[in-house]
C-alpha cells in the first residue's frame, strides 16, 4: 500500500512538472529571446538559460519611433478596453438582473440566443460594419472599435453577471421590497455591492476579451495613430529583430498576465459558477 | 402588502409593470445586439446573392446563386472547406483529451498546484498575436528552439524550413490554438470532476476496480455530459479562428492553411469581393450549425429508434 502511494505520487509530480512544461516553455522562450543579444539569438548552440542578459531591446521597442509604436498602442488599447468594459458592466448590470430576477417573457429564448451568438463566425458581422463605418466615415475612431468589442463580449458579460445574480440569496431584496425600495434604489443600493465579485470578474473578462482582440482593429483602422496593441505587435513581425518583436510582445502580454495572476480567483470562479448548472 | 392584498386588480396591473420594467432593463443590451449583428447578418445574406460595389457602397446588380456556383466550383474554396472541418476537428479531439487529463492530474492532492494551475490558466489570457509570435519563434528556420534541438539531438541533418511546407504549417497553428484553448477547458473539466461525488471512488476502489476500470466504467460515462458540449464549443471556436493563421502564415504557403474563416476575410478585405465574401460568411455559418445540430439531432434519432438509451 505505501509503495502504490509512493509510486502515484512520483506519477503525479512527473506529469505535473510534463504539464508544466510544455504549458510555460513557449512564454520561457520568448522571455529568453528577448534579454539575449541578437547575435546569440541566432546562434546555433542551443541553450534553455540566458548566457548574457541585456534589455536592450525592450528600450528600442519604446522609443517613439519604434515600427510596432508601443506607447501610442498601449494607451489606445487602454482606452478602448476599459471603455469597453465599462460600458459592457452597463448595459449588462440591468439586462442580467432582469434575466434573472425578473418576469422576461421568452427569458430562455433571449440568454439562448445571446449566448449563440458568441460562437457564430464574427466575420459574418464584420463585413457589413465595416460596409456601415466607412460609408459614415466612422472608420479609424475609438468608437468604430468600442461598439463592436462591447457587442462581442456583452453576451458572454450578461452570462456571467447572470449566474452570480442567481447565487445571491432571494430575502435580501425581498426584504428591501417590503421596506418600499424601489428596482432602481434595489439594483443601485443592494445588488450593486453585494454583486462585486461578480462585478470584477465580469470586468476582467471584458478587459482581456477587448485587450487581445485583433480582427475587429486590423479591419476597422488604419491610421496608426489608433493602433491597438496587438496591431501594433503585429506590425512588429514584418521586422527582422527577432529580439525586439519578442520584447514587444512580452511588453503586450505583460497588463493581462498581471490581471490575470491577481485576479486568478475570480476568473475561476466563472467556471466554477457556470458549471453547477 | 395589505394593500395589494385588498385590490387583485392592482396586483393584474403590477404584474405587467413588473413586465415592462424587465423589458426595459434589457432593451438597451437588445439593441445594441439588434444593430452589431442581426442588422448585419440580415445585410450579408441579401449581399451574398449579388455584386456589391466596394467604391459606392452600394449593390451592383442581384446575381442570384452565381456567387453559391462559383464558390463550389472553385477548388481553393471546397479544399479550404475541408481543411476547416479537419482543423477545427484536430484541434478539438487534441484539446480535449489533453484538458481533460491535465484536469485529473489538478484533481489530486499535490505540492505547488496552485502555481501549476496559474501557469495553465495564463496561455487563455496570452493574445493570439502574441501566441503566433512565439510559436512562430518556436518553429523559426533560423533561431527557433525546435531546429536547434532536433539538430543537437542528431534528428534532422540540416535546419528545416518548417513554416514552408503546407502540412506542416497547419500543424504549427493547430499546435498554437491547442495550447492557447487548453486553459479554458481545463478549469471546466476540473469543476466537472470535482462536483462529483467522492464516494463513487471510495466504494469502487473497494470493490476492487483497477484504475482502467474505474476511468471507463464510472468517470468516462460521468464525464460525457460536460465533455461533449465543450467538445463542441471547441469545435467551433477552432473553426473561426484567424489571427494565428494571419500571423503565422497568412493562410500560405500556397493557400496551405487557408481555412475558410480566412478565405472569407481574403475575398472581402484583399479582392473585396463582398458578395462572394458573404457567400462563403454563409456557408461558414452553415457548417458552424452543423457541427452543433447533428449531434443533437442525431441524438434524438437514436432515441427514437432504439428507445431510451
Amino acid at each position: 500500500m505505501k509503495k502504490n502511494l509512493i509510486i502515484k505520487n512520483f506519477l503525479i509530480y512527473f506529469s505535473a512538472l510534463i504539464v508544466f512544461l510544455i504549458m510555460f516553455f513557449p512564454l520561457y522562450g520568448l522571455i529568453l529571446t528577448s534579454i539575449q543579444p541578437e547575435n546569440i539569438i541566432r546562434s546555433r548552440n542551443l541553450s534553455f538559460f540566458p548566457t548574457e542578459i541585456i534589455f536592450n531591446h525592450f528600450a528600442e521597442v519604446l522609443k517613439p519611433n519604434h515600427i510596432s509604436n508601443i506607447y501610442e498602442g498601449i494607451k489606445n488599447s487602454l482606452i478602448v478596453s476599459f471603455l469597453t468594459s465599462f460600458l459592457c458592466i452597463i448595459l449588462a448590470f440591468p439586462a442580467a438582473y432582469s434575466l434573472a430576477r425578473l418576469n422576461l417573457p421568452a427569458k430562455n429564448i433571449i440568454l439562448g440566443t445571446l449566448i449563440s451568438i458568441y460562437f457564430l463566425p464574427t466575420i459574418l458581422f464584420v463585413i457589413p460594419l465595416f460596409v456601415i463605418l466607412v460609408s459614415y466615415q466612422l472608420d479609424d475612431t475609438i468608437l468604430s472599435l468600442v461598439v463592436p468589442y462591447t457587442a462581442f463580449t456583452l453576451p458572454f458579460v450578461i452570462w456571467i453577471l447572470k449566474s452570480f445574480i442567481d447565487k445571491l440569496p432571494v430575502e435580501v431584496e425581498e426584504a428591501a421590497k417590503i421596506d418600499g425600495c424601489s428596482t432602481l434604489q434595489l439594483l443601485i443600493h443592494i445588488i450593486f455591492p453585494l454583486l462585486r465579485p461578480g462585478l470584477i470578474a465580469a470586468f476582467i473578462f471584458a478587459f482581456i476579451l477587448s485587450w487581445v482582440e485583433f480582427l475587429t482593429p486590423l479591419i476597422f483602422t488604419n491610421n496608426l495613430k489608433i493602433s491597438t496593441v496587438a496591431l501594433g505587435l503585429f506590425r512588429s513581425t514584418i521586422d527582422i529583430k527577432i529580439g525586439q518583436q519578442a520584447a514587444a510582445a512580452i511588453i503586450t502580454l505583460i497588463p493581462v498576465i498581471i490581471l490575470m495572476i491577481f485576479f486568478q480567483q475570480y476568473i475561476t470562479k466563472v467556471v466554477l459558477s457556470g458549471s453547477d448548472k | 402588502m395589505t394593500d395589494l392584498l385588498n385590490q387583485p386588480s392592482n396586483s393584474q396591473f403590477k404584474f405587467s409593470r413588473e413586465k415592462i420594467l424587465a423589458f426595459t432593463l434589457i432593451l438597451p443590451s437588445l439593441i445594441l445586439v439588434f444593430i452589431t449583428y442581426l442588422y448585419p447578418a440580415i445585410f450579408t445574406f441579401v449581399i451574398s446573392f449579388a455584386e456589391y460595389d466596394i467604391i459606392r457602397l452600394k449593390i451592383k446588380k442581384f446575381i442570384q446563386f452565381k456567387n453559391f456556383e462559383f464558390l463550389i466550383s472553385n477548388y481553393f474554396f471546397t479544399s479550404s472547406v475541408l481543411r476547416t472541418i479537419y482543423f477545427g476537428f484536430l484541434i478539438c479531439v487534441c484539446t480535449t483529451i489533453l484538458s481533460f487529463l491535465i484536469a485529473l492530474l489538478l484533481n489530486e492532492k499535490f505540492i505547488g498546484k496552485a502555481f501549476l494551475r496559474v501557469m495553465i490558466v495564463l496561455p487563455w489570457a496570452v493574445p493570439s498575436v502574441v501566441s503566433g509570435v512565439l510559436w512562430g519563434q518556436m518553429f523559426h528556420a533560423d533561431t527557433g528552439f525546435l531546429n536547434a534541438l532536433l539538430y543537437q539531438l542528431g534528428v534532422i541533418s540540416g535546419y528545416k524550413i518548417w513554416l514552408a511546407d503546407p502540412l506542416v504549417a497547419l500543424h504549427i497553428i493547430a499546435i498554437a490554438e491547442i495550447w492557447k484553448a487548453i486553459p479554458f477547458m481545463t478549469l471546466f473539466f476540473l469543476s466537472g470532476l470535482q462536483s462529483l461525488p467522492s464516494e463513487v471512488f471510495e466504494a469502487a476502489s473497494v470493490d476492487g476496480a483497477n484504475v482502467l476500470q474505474r476511468f471507463s466504467n464510472i468517470l468516462f460515462p460521468l464525464m460525457l455530459p460536460i465533455a461533449i458540449p465543450l467538445f463542441l464549443i471547441q469545435f467551433v471556436l477552432a473553426m473561426k479562428s484567424f489571427d494565428t493563421i494571419f500571423v503565422l502564415t497568412r493562410g500560405g504557403p500556397g493557400g496551405g492553411t487557408t481555412t475558410l474563416n480566412y478565405f472569407i476575410y481574403q475575398e472581402a478585405f484583399e479582392t473585396f469581393n463582398l458578395g462572394r465574401a458573404s457567400a462563403a460568411a454563409y456557408v461558414l455559418l452553415i457548417i458552424t450549425l452543423a457541427v452543433v445540430l447533428i449531434p443533437t439531432i442525431s441524438r434524438f434519432l437514436m432515441k427514437f429508434f432504439w428507445g431510451n438509451k
